[in-house]
């Protein structure tokens, strides 16, 4: 009997580099249409995709959505994680979490629906175990931060605060799947700015707020998050949603009701970050049903100054990095700086929406 | 937490059909040409598999990899020193998933994310496999796709093995062929009695445990919650070790969505483990067997 059944084949690994300069500092950013004869000076257009957000740099816009790319390492022999512009890692809450049973997930028409209930390894052993390798990558690091109350959101931001290398925090306000906690917040307006207001306080980092987009009017929560000193938004969460076995009569999630995601919540999720950027002076983050390029030019269009991949990294982990070549071709094909195309939108009437600044 | 070393060997590739057999009940055999997928492949590990083009059916479908050949033409057996070059899914048609995969034809193209998971054969197992008298297989159904691969390969090792196969009826034993050659004797159960013993195919088992009390068996098993709940039953009530391969839905294969993950001994972030990750088999006595609806109900074709 041979000890080992197969070779062990180490492949490609990321290798991981440093932060320079370079990436940092940034250049001045460009002046978008430019005329012909200085077409002529500068014959080869460079587009650029380095964006600010919350005072905080992105090599580009393109940023993997929490809960639907780990913390990062599990997809580094399937691709560049130096390609991407942020990735926003699983929810994070003060004490480590065991999530729901099973079945927590269910795919239905174009999109999936999940009750995962927030499974993580907790705050202390993130900044121990994962931080670590993030660090060291060119795409930013956000950490989304969730807890059943304002004292433990409070908490958990602390206990962060001591990692190196966090871009910012996502606060997860919009979790559909846990008794207490995440949506409960963002389904109250009130509630919304209490949090946010202490989240605020407790960070060391810029604080962005993810909205959920199960409320009657997102302008509400956006202008809320925005009052309470929220640096940005991002949006949307999942959509409540749920399925019936009809043979057994059961629900096909354990915990009932899931959020739902993927291509299918694009258009209502694209009319909310619209409605949202129309609201707000800060910048907006579009999230939802983004599998392709033309998906996030969408978002950037309606004026989303980033964009969040979320289930198409489960089915297809190439998708953001293809997104971010194809957003380069676009942008050189269209002679567009990523700033003149967010917030661009040609209204019928001939309006041009408030730029989103 | 289990070492995650293996997934180095995974790659998420596009393949070309080169075969889509129909067998009996509406089970295919899909032989698919990916040559450095198939060498990586170890015993009882799985594929994620995606159809192209299609965003309604929006996640890959978890499969088991039946087998691993040189070539798929029965003509061409290939050498015996030929690598392997084909991996070959046996499934049956169950949803929308598997009615779209029994439309490929040869020289369509799929997305094969591979070789995936802890298979049957990881080296903490092997010294219980040793010190078995026999390695006795549990199939129930589709389960029978995870089981030729580590037979095969224990086979080739000169280890003695058994199967016990159920199914609904007779047109569910596919595949019964290729284990011939590998096991001393193959006990098949059906519940309608078409072939072998009627009912389930833990009545078998257990009557081939009572017969044999002196012995010392390992157990590898794989298919529907209750067959395997009932047989790690069984492999605890006569004292011996069982191992399991687990079906879940799954999102991602990855080890990210969370959406595979099934209760185990623990607690926190550790009660929940992942069938794509740290599975799919998990020695029994590890996963809690008794919470309810653990697992999807229609769970009867491939992995999900």
């Amino acid at each position: 009997m041979p000890r080992s059944f197969a070779p062990l084949r180490m492949t490609s690994e990321v290798m991981a580099v440093p932060r320079t300069s370079e990436n940092v500092l940034g250049r001045k950013e460009g002046s978008g249409l430019r005329k012909p004869e200085e077409q002529a000076k500068t014959p080869r257009f460079v587009p650029e995709l380095e964006t600010e957000i919350a005072g905080i740099r992105f090599q580009n816009p393109v940023w993997t959505a929490s809960g639907t790319f780990g913390y990062g390492k599990e997809f580094a022999h399937l691709m560049d994680l130096n390609q991407l512009g942020a990735i926003v890692v699983k929810g994070i809450s003060p004490e480590p979490m065991e999530g729901n049973p099973a079945p927590r997930i269910y795919e239905t028409a174009s999109g999936m629906l999940n009750a995962i209930g927030l499974q993580n390894v907790g705050a202390r052993r993130f900044l121990a175990e994962k931080l670590p390798f993030l660090r060291t990558l060119r795409a930013r690091c956000i950490v989304n931060v969730f807890a059943y109350s304002t004292e433990d959101y409070v908490r958990c931001i602390e206990i962060l605060n001591e990692g190196e290398g966090i871009a910012a925090y996502e606060l997860n306000i919009s979790c559909p799947n846990t008794r207490r906690g995440g949506i409960v917040y963002g389904s109250d307006a009130k509630l919304t700015e209490e949090v946010v207001a202490a989240a605020k306080k407790a960070a060391r980092y810029p604080l962005i707020v993810k909205l959920s987009p199960n409320v009657t009017d997102i302008t509400v929560f956006a202008r809320a998050a925005e009052a309470a000193g929220a640096d940005a938004l991002s949006l949307v969460n999942t959509f409540v949603g749920m399925s019936v076995d009809i043979e057994t009569r059961m629900p096909r999630l354990s915990n009932t009701t899931g959020g739902l995601s993927g291509p299918a919540i694009k258009p209502v999720a694209l009319r909310m970050v619209y409605q949202a950027s129309r609201a707000v002076r800060i910048p907006i983050i579009g999230i939802g049903g983004i599998a392709t390029l033309e998906d996030a030019l969408e978002y950037f269009i309606v004026g989303a100054r980033a964009v969040q991949v979320g289930t198409a990294n489960f089915y297809d982990p190439g998708t953001s990095v293809r997104i971010v070549q194809g957003l380069r071709d676009y942008c050189q094909r269209k002679r567009l700086q990523l700033s003149d195309l967010i917030g661009s939108l040609k209204l019928p009437d001939g309006s041009a929406p408030r730029p989103n600044e | 937490m289990r070492s995650s070393a293996n997934i180095f060997q995974m790659r998420d590739e596009i393949v070309a059909v080169a075969e889509n057999q129909a067998l009996t009940g509406g089970h295919f055999l899909l032989s698919l040409h990916s040559p450095r997928q198939a060498q990586a492949t170890r015993p009882g590990q799985f594929a994620m598999l995606r159809m192209l083009g299609r965003s309604d059916v929006l996640l890959r479908r978890p499969m088991s990899i039946y087998n691993v050949k040189a070539t798929s033409d029965p003509a061409r057996r290939g050498s015996p020193g030929d690598s392997p070059a084909i991996i070959q899914l046996l499934y049956k048609v169950v949803g929308r998933g598997t009615s779209l995969m029994s439309e490929l034809k040869p020289g369509d193209r799929v997305g094969l994310l591979a070789p995936l998971g802890h298979g049957f054969l990881e080296e903490e197992y092997l010294p219980r496999a040793h010190e078995a008298d026999e390695i006795l297989h549990v199939a129930g159904g589709i389960g029978i796709a995870a089981l030729l691969l580590p037979a095969k390969r224990l086979a080739e090792a000169g280890f003695r093995q058994r199967l016990f196969f159920g199914g609904r009826t007779s047109a569910d034993l596919v595949g019964v062929g290729d284990f011939k050659p590998l096991v001393r004797a193959t006990l098949f159960a059906t519940e309608d009695g078409s072939a072998g013993s009627r009912g389930f195919v833990t009545k078998p088992v257990e009557d081939y445990l009572a017969r044999h009390a002196n012995k010392k068996y390992l157990l590898m098993a794989c298919g529907p919650w209750a067959m395997l709940q009932a047989t790690v039953q069984l492999a605890r009530r006569y004292r011996h070790s069982c191992l399991v391969s687990m079906e879940n839905r799954m999102g991602c294969g990855l080890g990210v969505c969370l959406g595979c993950c099934i209760r185990v001994e623990g607690s926190g972030h550790e009660a929940y483990q992942r069938v794509c990750t740290e599975g799919p088999v998990f020695w029994a006595e590890k996963v809690i067997w008794d919470v309810a609806r653990a697992t999807c109900p229609d769970a009867s074709g491939s992995r999900s």
